[in-house]
């Protein structure tokens, strides 16, 4: 779980300090400059209208970053309540929101994104709806796994004749088991949620220029592929570097959470 | 058996007609006038106000909500996804084009994902913990961060500009699939080295293999006969996940090296907001998607029999 905390901190401290570090204005245009090589002035080079590439990477972090944690998070919270809605209310309760999990399930996500967004118009609006639509279902399986399991457990039963509120028990006795397990799925729909974020982007559905975001400066860069190849290196290492991370850290979760079952 | 085979056919079709509904919901509410759209597109230049209304009419677009529903799902249940509303022609020989570009390269990046996976997991679990099964883990972790359209780019940088061995756009020759395929498989190797190996693992510390072991069986044949069809389940699994995968990194793949393959088409239509292409490329990729679920699903109960009996 430190891991975890971490790793947000760092990111949350890149999305909000970011910016300030950036020592241009990642919208100035500057055309005498374009395409220039990494110098002792613009240390990642310049783009195709001369912006500087590493206040761009910088002022990014805020959109691929700080959008991705909105949206994963949204996810949690929706995805959670359905599941604990389908595991605690009838039979038919479950059955039916079941259904609608799995008939949101059974659109790919990236194209019911590609889909829902182009079909809003591309904005940054109609991208947050996009990937938020699609990413709540794994919550919602995972915690009503837990919740179906949990709800036939002695102490919870206990603590419902007990005349505990609903609330009381479900912050008592259902957070604690299902926030690590939660974690665990939020790590990967995190991650999932830069690449979609940047996948979007890159295919000019998502974040508009000149906002700097990962995937619209690998689209712009796409173009000088073949005059300033590292150009296109730069974003595209940005997010590798912070879905790596995101990964491992959620895979050390998973293994810590997997011994500490081991041990009860 | 029977009834559970009912019960999964019922959960498809539920889902398959849900799927239909979200559909025709999305197209129905998504912002701007459809029918100027489709005019704009058709007949490329400002167009009045009554021949907007024409089209309007001739797309079905004037009905309400339910009318236009069932006659868009009546022809459908059919197997007819009806005329694109910009040229007119109908949509399945379209479709059918596309899938034709499309399928041969999700089979050959599974074939590639396939082919580099399963030896490099037997490699990397031969000895857990060597420098090669960190090497395996950590070539895998990084393969599964890489987002397909970066690494599709960087292939394009290495092999078709820098050293031009290999043709990027289009999809003129058999060449031309290999960059591509090469990019998606490479992602779907990365996870599946991932699944397997710690399938593997888990496989070998399984409570009765010591058993066997003590009653003289030999290592080989263990292997074979239960560390394999255990390792198997989470794999079988993974291909519904893979398929998933594919279908997400065809979209950008796609437009990256200009195959007019099936996102391609999507992509288009989304622009020239043709509903009928579009609604027929979600409801297939969804069929697709349902289909093969049901069917890992039951190949999953014949490898695993206990888990038809926790859920029955």
């Amino acid at each position: 779980m430190r891991s975890v905390i971490t790793l947000i901190c760092v990111f949350v401290g890149l999305a909000t300090l970011g910016p300030m570090l950036a020592p241009y204005d990642p919208t100035q245009i500057d055309i005498p400059n374009r395409l220039s090589a990494p110098s002792a002035a613009h240390w990642l080079g310049t783009d195709a209208i001369g912006r500087d590439i590493l206040s761009r990477l910088l002022h990014g972090a805020r959109w691929s970053l700080g959008l991705a944690f909105l949206i994963s998070v949204t996810g949690l919270v929706i995805g959670s309540l359905v599941g604990l809605l389908a595991a605690l209310g009838g039979r038919a309760t479950d059955w039916a929101v079941m259904r609608v999990t799995d008939t949101f399930l059974a659109f790919p996500e990236l194209v019911a994104s590609v889909v829902i967004a182009g079909l809003l118009g591309a904005s940054t609006g109609s991208l947050i709806f996009a990937l938020t639509v699609t990413s709540w279902m794994r919550y919602a399986r995972v915690a009503r796994g837990i919740g179906l399991s949990l709800k036939t457990r002695g102490y919870v039963i206990q603590a419902r004749l007990a005349g505990l509120s609903p609330w009381a028990i479900a912050r008592w006795h259902y957070l604690p088991s299902l926030l690590p397990s939660l974690t665990v799925v939020w790590t990967g729909m995190f991650a999932r949620a830069i690449l979609g974020i940047s996948a979007l982007g890159f295919l000019g559905f998502g974040v508009q220029p000149p906002m700097p975001e990962w995937g619209t400066m690998l689209l712009d860069a796409r173009i000088h592929m073949r005059s300033t190849p590292l150009q296109m290196i730069w974003p595209g290492l940005a997010i590798v570097i912070c879905v790596l991370a995101i990964n491992l850290s959620g895979d050390a979760l998973r293994d810590a959470l997997a011994k500490q079952e081991d041990r009860g | 058996m029977i009834g559970i085979l009912a019960n999964l056919l019922l959960r498809a079709v539920v889902v398959l007609v849900g799927a239909a509904l979200v559909t025709f919901v999305l197209l129905w509410h998504a912002p701007g006038d459809p029918a100027l759209a489709i005019a704009m597109a058709r007949y490329n230049a400002v167009v009045p106000a009554d021949v907007i209304d024409v089209v309007r009419a001739e797309a079905g677009l004037d009905a309400g909500f339910w009318p236009a529903f069932k006659a868009w799902i009546t022809p459908l249940l059919m197997g007819d996804f009806g005329r694109s509303s910009v040229t007119g022609r109908d949509v399945w020989p379209e479709l059918l084009t596309a899938i034709s570009y499309t399928v041969p390269l999700a089979l050959s990046a599974l074939l590639v994902g396939v082919l580099l996976s399963v030896p490099l997991a037997l490699v990397a679990t031969r000895r857990p913990g060597s420098w090669l099964d960190r090497g395996a883990v950590a070539l895998a972790s990084i393969g599964v961060a890489i987002p397909a359209f970066w690494l599709g780019l960087l292939l394009i940088l290495l092999f078709a500009v820098q050293l031009g061995w290999l043709p990027a756009m289009g999809a003129r020759t058999h060449a031309h699939i290999i960059l591509p395929a090469l990019t998606l498989g490479l992602g779907v190797a990365a996870s599946l080295t991932r699944i397997l190996r710690s399938g593997i693992l888990e496989a070998r510390e399984q409570p009765f293999l010591p058993a066997f072991r003590r009653r003289g069986v030999a290592g080989r044949d263990i292997e074979r006969d239960h560390v394999a069809p255990h390792a198997a389940v989470p794999f079988v699994t993974v291909f519904g996940l893979e398929l998933a995968f594919l279908l997400e990194g065809i979209v950008v793949v796609e437009v990256i090296f200009a195959r007019p393959g099936l996102a391609s088409f999507l992509v288009s239509a989304i622009g020239a907001r043709d509903f009928p292409k579009v609604q027929a490329v979600v409801l297939v990729t969804a069929g697709v998607f349902v289909v093969v679920n049901l069917l890992i699903d039951l190949f999953y109960r014949l490898l695993d029999p206990r888990i038809g009996e926790r859920d029955a």
